[in-house]
């Protein structure tokens, strides 16, 4: 498979305005800093991080609904930085976003045949007969019933209109999908129906998805390969096995650690690593490693230096200056010694 | 243990609205007894927050309906004590937590002022105690420099420590009971863990009785020794945590764990979902609330309420059919996507 996306140093600032009360804050949220990965085709790549740690603002900038301030995009081998006009619009017929709040991403006062049926509309394809059937079959294939069409957003439950997000971004048959935490406003019951919807949609129509949210076993469920990132930064990246299985970068061990596991004799038998503080300000984030003031085992050089993204195993890149050291399996206490690797 | 501390029995709270009779709470009971935690569980919209919001008086009436049942503190009926008796539990012998810190504490005052405020009213407290022992009770939740972080407001907080600050004032007047209303669900993992590690120390050295409502199962499976799993306003299914995930005894309780990702990060599993939508309240199926989406479902469910019933132990459920051993969760009905 070749790489449909390919992500290199995407940097994204947000200049922090002057407050309104004329205190000069000054300087600029690090949302994305120097991240790079690839997606093949037909793939699932996972994003996770909690909050403000950039991978909605990577999803936006992969589609441009935000502009990055650097770095390059490639789709198909293309710098989807550099496109303009007609070529934007034919570009965004290829990947398509779905939203995280079902209720904020519909229009109340457009019926859900309008909503699916506008991609059509905007890229003129068909006539308004053919839109109309479009948007039927649409609904139909998301597990939506037909005759609906004529009906507001209102009318549905959050499980519902997931799917109607999920039949607009498939009306122009593009091949990538950006899915910003599209289930994390849901149930379980119905969060595994959606699940289940968009595993069979990968399969019937070869999409490749970027999949962000912050559940990790949501994660592991839908992707084949995770990143995950801290900050802005990415610090982990690889296939999904890999990852639950020998994660290298320390703030991945104590994700994964501090997951609850819905298995009471699981959840008694492992020890957890449990993160001191908050995550700090990506105004003014950490020097050296971002993640070094939380971090249980940081060393001086983590607060000096600034480790790189490293292959730790085929097809597997941690970003520490401790990763290539002896994975420690979840939630078991790592050990109190490590030498930093030179160079 | 020393006999009970809460007994919830057949408690149905309805809501009186232009549409319709809305039965947010239709029969639920339960008892809990003292230092130990129940998780309930259930999806939005079940009445798991009704419920408790129920118990402390804190439902507006009307539009509420208390239409039965009764709720016994310490003995005593919490519907139809007066209300200063109840003011007197309410904060001070029962306290409660919140899913979002922010929406519950008043954006005006200092946190201190905050914490202090229960300790005044309640304890009887000078001002000036009562600020030392909110700048205590702030320490013992873990907040670093608690006597200048009392003089903040909660904007001055993360999410993490608003929630820290919530348990210091729930547990300043060292309450026998502390109800948790989701109140990890606005956080991020790494915070999750930080805050339930910290109910859990507290718990042992106060020995407080804790209710956590959540829709998370492992959050349950964390800290609860009993689960009350709801569904549609009804409790479901009874029993301590590991008969509740390893002998589930009703029908939803099995399609919520089939639904969860994982039991086991490292291995893929089959999503099972339970196919359909909760029913409106305003239109609760007739027989058993969950026939309408049950695969399982016979005849009798259209047509008969089940009572939550004893199957030995302690584990209740209120399926017809839980106490049949030949009614068993069976793996072929799932039409789950296998990746």
């Amino acid at each position: 498979m070749s790489d449909l996306l390919r992500v290199e140093s995407l940097t994204k600032h947000f200049a922090v305005q002057q407050t309104a009360l004329g205190s000069r804050l000054g300087g600029h949220v690090m949302a994305v800093d120097d991240v790079s990965f690839t997606v093949k085709e037909g793939e699932t790549l996972g994003l996770v991080g909690e909050s403000g740690c950039g991978k909605s603002t990577t999803g936006r900038c992969i589609i441009r609904l935000t502009e990055p301030t650097s770095g390059s995009i490639f789709y198909e081998d293309r710098n989807i930085r550099e496109l303009r006009g007609k070529d934007l619009k034919a570009f965004r017929r290829q990947a398509q976003f779905i939203f995280q709040d079902p209720y904020a991403s519909l229009n109340p006062r457009m019926t859900i045949g309008e909503i699916v049926s506008e991609p059509l509309v905007i890229h003129q394809e068909g006539t308004r007969f053919e839109q109309q059937a479009r948007a039927k079959e649409l609904l139909d294939v998301v597990g939506l019933n037909p005759e609906h069409i004529n009906r507001y957003p209102h009318e549905f439950s959050g499980g519902q209109r997931q799917r109607i997000g999920i039949a607009r971004a498939l009306a122009l048959n593009p091949k990538l999908l950006i899915c910003d935490e599209p289930v994390s406003a849901l149930d379980v019951s119905i969060q595994a129906q959606v699940l289940n919807l968009l595993g069979e949609l990968q399969h019937d129509f070869g999409l490749t998805y970027v999949f962000i949210a912050h559940d990790l076993s949501v994660v592991q469920h839908i992707s084949d390969r995770i990143a995950v990132m801290y900050l802005g930064k990415l610090v982990e990246i690889s296939d999904w096995k890999a990852l639950y299985a020998k994660p290298h970068h320390p703030y991945t061990q104590s994700l994964l650690s501090a997951v609850p596991l819905p298995d009471p004799k699981q959840q008694r038998a492992r020890e957890r690593i449990i993160l001191e503080g908050d995550p700090p300000s990506p105004i003014d984030p950490p020097s050296g490693c971002r993640f070094h003031t939380r971090c249980p085992i940081a060393k001086d050089i983590c607060s000096a230096e600034e480790p790189k993204l490293r292959e730790v195993a085929p097809g597997h890149s941690a970003a520490c200056h401790f990763a290539a050291l002896n994975p420690v399996p979840i939630g078991i206490a790592r050990p109190a010694e490590f030498t930093p690797i030179v160079g | 243990m020393a006999g009970e501390l809460l007994k919830v029995d057949d408690l149905k709270m309805h809501f009186h609205t232009r549409d319709g009779v809305v039965k947010a709470v239709d029969g639920v009971s339960y008892t809990l007894n003292p230092g130990e935690t129940l998780g309930v569980v259930g999806e939005s919209g079940s009445g798991k927050s009704v419920t408790a919001l129920t118990m402390m008086r804190l439902i507006p009436m009307p539009p509420g309906k208390i239409e039965g049942g009764e709720v016994l503190f310490k003995g005593e009926s919490m519907l139809t004590m007066k209300e200063e008796q109840v003011r007197d539990i309410r904060g001070n012998r029962i306290a409660m937590i919140f899913q979002d810190p922010m929406t519950s504490l008043n954006p005006v005052y200092r946190i201190g002022h905050q914490i202090a405020e229960p300790l005044i009213t309640h304890k009887g407290m000078s001002k000036k105690e009562a600020h030392a022992r909110a700048v205590e009770l702030l320490e013992m939740v873990g907040i670093p420099n608690a006597a200048s972080r009392a003089r903040d407001y909660p904007h001055q907080f993360s999410g993490g420590m608003r929630q820290r600050a919530m348990i210091a004032m729930a547990l300043s007047c060292d309450p026998d009971v502390l109800i948790a209303d989701e109140p990890t669900t606005a956080l991020d993992v790494t915070i999750q863990a930080q805050i339930l590690e910290l109910m859990q120390a507290l718990q042992k050295r106060t020995g407080t009785a804790i209710i956590m409502i959540t829709h998370d199962l492992g959050v349950v499976a964390d800290i609860a020794n009993n689960i009350l799993v709801m569904y549609a306003g009804r409790a479901v299914e009874y029993g301590s945590t590991d008969q509740v995930f390893y002998e589930p005894s009703h029908p939803y309780t099995w399609g919520l764990m089939d639904s969860l990702p994982t039991h086991d990060l490292t291995e893929k599993s089959t999503l099972c979902p339970i196919e359909g939508q909760p029913p409106s309240l305003l239109n609760v199926p007739s027989g058993c609330p969950f026939n309408p989406r049950c695969p399982y479902v016979k005849e009798e469910c259209r047509t008969t309420v089940p009572e939550l019933r004893d199957l030995g132990d302690g584990h209740l459920s209120a399926c017809l059919f839980a106490a049949d051993p030949d009614f068993k969760r069976s793996a072929a009905d799932c039409a789950g996507v296998t990746r």
